[in-house]
């Protein structure tokens, strides 16, 4: 509502001032229309004389001059007379029309387009509001801009790092662990958090960096489970299932049995004990291995082609079982005596390890 | 509040634009009332638009971001100096910024103006009036800088950071006062069409206001050009960028009118071609705006990649520049062709000046429109670069400057050449002179430098040849010399000074063009390198944060050849908000010459290091300054000179053969 006050307001005056302009007070009213010209000659004129004085140009020149002068003016002269005053006249009318459509044109235009109710809302006036209603972006974005005007501020680094993590920023959260490093102690959370932010950040291949991190948090702290889960994790990765059963075990003796990572945890150890293939589970197992029982005996009385082969000693190395691969590659070599239609059975059963009975590839 | 203030003033402006521009072309005829009503018109239209400006400001220094230009382009983190700038680094904000500009002239025209002809004042500002709400009207429609963001984010995008500079505060405002300043000489030009009268009075009132408008516009393409030089890292001042184009086709159509300006207030000649120049020039400033704005072109300018924005400019762009060509078509032949004059007389000179430069424009304006119709007609993408435009504009200003020289010393009507040439023998020894000299001393191999260098101190003699001759050096006692040097008209003055200018950036081209030496290397903190006589150390490398970004300095320690030794600090900036990085190039002046040193992306461990020798490149950008001084010099003379005409010689009678 004040908003619309002023707005009028202002029009109003405006047009108010445009009104009076118009009045009776003309600035250069009874100037005859020709003053303009034959001023601009007087000065032509008084400039020549002036230079004459100044010696700066001849006698012949300043007479010259002049006659140029008078030539240009009877030109000026003897043109059609002045066209002020002969076009349509601008009365009080037209000039209230004219007014009228300046109101109207802009009061509709900002109906339109405007927002009469919306207030400023400066920064200052905002941050009540702003804490209310913070979406993580712009949160990160205003403690980024504060810990660049103030890089020492642990506080803000121990807030952004996991934020970072959460994003998948993980290179600026190593940067982030990395600072509070510095500004405090390496605890042992702080390594973890840090040797996770590189694994993330590295995709599956642990470095170095982040296994020396894990160690020492472990060596720091016996109780430390989070850094054993996480090394262990990696070594079983890395194919150094003997270096993680150990690892695995301490991570699980020191579970209290309801942490989340239990179930995982208890995975890994069988897939470290099972020296890296993962066991299926008992159910699981029963119908695969039906499955796989199924495609056996009918290979073995009809036989089959090469993929079924192939397929078959896959399902064999996948549940472990490397005794019935190997028979089942052996049956596959008598099946398909030519290495040339083997191809990609002789990478596999090479791959896993298997004996090439007979077969030279 | 103050935001939904703003936006109504700049529609009010609209508005009253709108009704000026209809009424002042419905009733320019009727008399003193309508102007009256005009010229109060045009100074409430500033009033407005500088109220609506204001509002930007204030937006943006409170980062009150429920303004979506503030959200877009602030950060709360920014210093206050780019806050403000930040309001013109952008599409919409820098459109309210020609606005407010192009009413800043229009008021001017209505608070000086008040002894011009009614008709002709109101034709003026109708023009004016039409030319503002056609701006005010596809800013408010198409890109409105008052647009609102509700809810309010809590952190604005921020500058784009290669405009966080000082640069962005000063080279916008200073361009666009050239620019939009020659709308003054179009509109003039447009007034005289339509009322079919033009004297020499329409000419003093349009020379001063071409005069500031081009002084302006020198002012803001050194700066452009200058800033381009160290804040892009590329070490270059000049590119033959379509947008460095777009700025000086204009440059050089206003300096023919200038000079064309110059005859008719002088002697009432040209009159036609004046005004032809005059729309010619406001047509490219438009088209500048047009290039730089519609997308076609990527650059740091280019803020509003937006087709239907480039459609709209397009199409205001043709009815303007079409309607003023067509009303030119049917008007022109009605006006008055002005006095007569021999072809040698200094007429004569100013419009072969005239004619070369209207032929560097067009050499330009094809070099710089040919690629991108090509490319929007056939598909085809070529580039025309630097060497077409060298080739094609340094073959037409060499001559130029070559006869530049004589120009002042002709008289008006007909002159004597040869007694011009004489008078300028002495400039013409000085400038073989020094050539040779130069060329000796720095043992320069046969090339076309010395030609340049030539041609430059010729220009820069030559023009002070006039004031020597003008006051009579070493003809009169020194003491009379001095007081009539010092008595000599402030136009003469700034002439020779404005063409003093030209030959200085001449040298300076010249100079850095052909002795430049670059040097890019690996270093290492600790480590030293050389060029040009100059060890540069690297001294220490950091990580240092800054108001709104972290900056990588190198910190380095120069010793010139002659001894001493500087500190130098590159820097490489990381922005929080949008991650870009710029670099901060380390610049040291060492006399008119610099050591232009950049830090480049670690590699391996080690630096990349991109060190430049310019000699006297300072000269470029200083020779602008002395244009830019003559013009607000010749401004502050506002004494009518006679262009006093020489009299026809006594016909003597031939020997018969």
């Amino acid at each position: 509502m004040l908003f619309w006050f002023i707005a009028i307001a202002v029009t109003a005056i405006a047009c108010a001032a445009l009104f009076y302009a118009a009045g009776s007070r003309a600035v250069n009213a009874g100037t005859p229309e020709l003053d303009d010209a034959n001023s601009h000659f007087r000065l032509v004129l008084a400039g020549i004389d002036a230079d004459l004085a100044a010696g700066k140009l001849g006698e012949a020149e300043a007479t010259a001059a002049r006659g140029e002068l008078a030539r240009e003016i009877l030109r000026l002269k003897s043109e059609t007379g002045r066209v002020a005053g002969t076009g349509p006249a601008f009365g009080r009318t037209t000039l209230l029309a004219g007014l009228g459509g300046v109101a109207v044109l802009a009061l509709g235009l900002y109906a339109l387009l405007g927002n009469p109710d919306l207030p400023s809302q400066p920064l200052a006036d905002r941050s009540d509001v702003a804490a209310q209603q913070i979406d993580i972006d712009a949160a990160i974005a205003r403690i980024e801009a504060q810990l660049t005007a103030n890089p020492d501020d642990l506080r803000g680094w121990t807030v952004i790092a996991p934020a970072y993590l959460e994003m998948g920023r993980y290179a600026d959260a190593a940067r982030a662990y990395r600072r509070m490093m510095e500004l405090g102690e390496p605890t042992p959370d702080l390594q973890t958090n840090l040797a996770e932010a590189l694994l993330l950040g590295a995709g599956d291949a642990g470095s170095d960096e982040a296994i020396a991190l894990l160690r020492a948090a472990a060596d720091a702290d016996p109780s430390h489970a989070m850094s054993r889960l996480y090394l262990a994790s990696v070594l079983t990765g890395q194919g150094h299932y003997d270096e993680a059963i150990p690892f695995w075990n301490a991570a699980l003796a020191l579970s209290t049995g309801d942490e989340p990572w239990l179930t995982a945890a208890q995975q890994g150890l069988a897939v470290a004990q099972n020296g890296g293939v993962a066991p299926a589970n008992a159910q699981e197992a029963e119908m695969i291995g039906q499955m796989v029982g199924g495609l056996a005996d009918r290979l073995a009385a009809q036989g089959g082609s090469v993929e079924e082969w192939t397929q078959l000693v896959r399902a064999y190395l996948v549940l472990g079982d490397t005794a019935r691969a190997q028979a089942a590659y052996d049956d596959a070599v008598a099946a398909w005596p030519q290495a040339f239609d083997r191809g990609e059975l002789d990478t596999l059963a090479l791959g896993a390890g298997l004996t090439l009975n007979g077969a030279t590839p | 509040m103050s935001i939904e203030l703003g936006h109504f003033a700049l529609i009010l402006a609209f508005a009253i634009a709108t009704v000026s521009a209809v009424g002042g072309y419905a009733f320019w005829r009727s008399g003193q009332r309508i102007a009256l009503v005009l010229s109060q018109g045009a100074v409430l239209q500033f009033i407005l638009v500088a109220v609506a400006f204001a509002a930007l400001i204030q937006a943006f220094v409170t980062s009150d971001f429920s303004l979506l230009l503030a959200a877009n382009n602030s950060h709360s983190l920014k210093p206050l100096i780019f806050k403000i700038s930040g309001v013109w680094g952008n599409h919409e904000g820098s459109m309210v910024l020609w606005i407010l500009i192009l009413v800043a002239f229009g008021a001017m025209v209505a608070a000086f103006g008040r002894r011009l002809p009614s008709d002709l004042l109101a034709l003026v500002l109708a023009t004016q009036s039409l030319l503002t709400a056609a701006f005010a009207g596809f800013t408010i429609f198409t890109s409105n800088p008052f647009a609102r963001l509700i809810p309010a984010p809590i952190e604005g995008n921020d500058l784009n950071p290669v405009l966080q500079d000082i640069g962005l505060a000063i080279h916008p405002p200073l361009l666009y006062a050239g620019y939009v300043g020659f709308s003054i000489c179009f509109s003039f030009a447009i007034a005289a069409l339509v009322s079919g009268r033009i004297d020499q009075a329409w000419a003093r009132w349009v020379r001063p206001w071409t005069m500031l408008s081009w002084t302006f516009l020198t002012l803001g393409i050194a700066m452009g050009s200058y800033w381009a030089y160290y804040e892009l890292g590329w070490g270059g001042w000049w590119f033959w960028d379509p947008v460095e184009n777009a700025s000086f086709m204009p440059w050089l159509a206003g300096t023919a009118l200038l000079h064309s300006a110059l005859v008719m207030e002088k002697r009432n000649a040209l009159k036609i071609w004046t005004i032809f120049l005059s729309i010619i020039t406001f047509s490219l400033s438009l088209l500048g705006t047009f290039l730089v704005r519609s997308g076609i072109l990527t650059s740091v300018h280019t803020f509003a990649s937006d087709p239907t924005r480039g459609l709209v400019i397009l199409t205001l762009l043709a009815l303007v520049i079409g309607g003023a060509f067509a009303l030119f078509a049917f008007r022109a032949s009605t006006l008055r062709q002005g006095g007569l004059f021999a072809p040698v007389s200094r007429e004569g000179a100013l419009i072969l000046n005239n004619l070369f430069l209207a032929t560097a424009v067009g050499a330009v304006l094809v070099g710089t429109l040919y690629p991108l119709l090509l490319d929007a007609l056939a598909g085809t993408t070529i580039s025309v670069g630097a060497p077409f435009f060298d080739l094609t504009f340094g073959t037409l200003m060499a001559p130029l400057l070559l006869v530049l020289p004589f120009g002042p010393l002709l008289a008006w009507k007909r002159a004597d050449i040869l007694g011009a040439a004489q008078r300028l023998i002495g400039a013409a020894a000085l400038a073989i002179f020094a050539t040779i000299l130069i060329s000796a001393l720095g043992g320069v191999s046969i090339s076309l430098a010395p030609l340049g260098l030539l041609l430059g101190f010729w220009v820069a003699f030559g023009a002070i040849a006039e004031l020597v001759d003008r006051s009579k050096l070493g003809r009169i006692p020194l003491a009379e010399s001095a007081r009539r040097l010092f008595g000599l008209p402030r136009s003469a003055w700034s002439t020779a000074i404005a063409h003093f200018g030209i030959g200085i950036t001449v040298l300076g081209i010249v100079a850095t063009t052909a002795w430049e030496t670059e040097r890019v290397t690996t270093l290492n903190p600790g480590e030293t390198t050389e060029l040009s006589g100059y060890t540069i150390a690297f001294d220490s490398f950091a990580q240092v944060p800054g108001p709104n970004y972290i900056s990588d300095e190198g910190r380095f320690t120069v010793t010139a050849p002659g001894g001493g030794t500087r500190q130098m600090l590159a820097d490489r900036r990381t922005y929080v908000a949008s991650g870009m990085p710029t670099t901060e190039a380390a610049i040291e002046t060492y006399g008119f010459s610099q050591l232009y040193l950049q830090l480049g992306e670690p590699l391996d461990d080690t630096h990349v290091v991109r060190i430049w020798h310019k000699p006297y490149i300072t000269l470029v950008w200083l020779g602008a300054l002395f244009m830019a001084g003559a013009g607000f010099l010749s401004l502050t003379d506002r004494k009518l000179r006679v262009g006093a005409p020489r009299r026809a010689a006594k016909q003597t009678p031939q020997a018969a053969e």
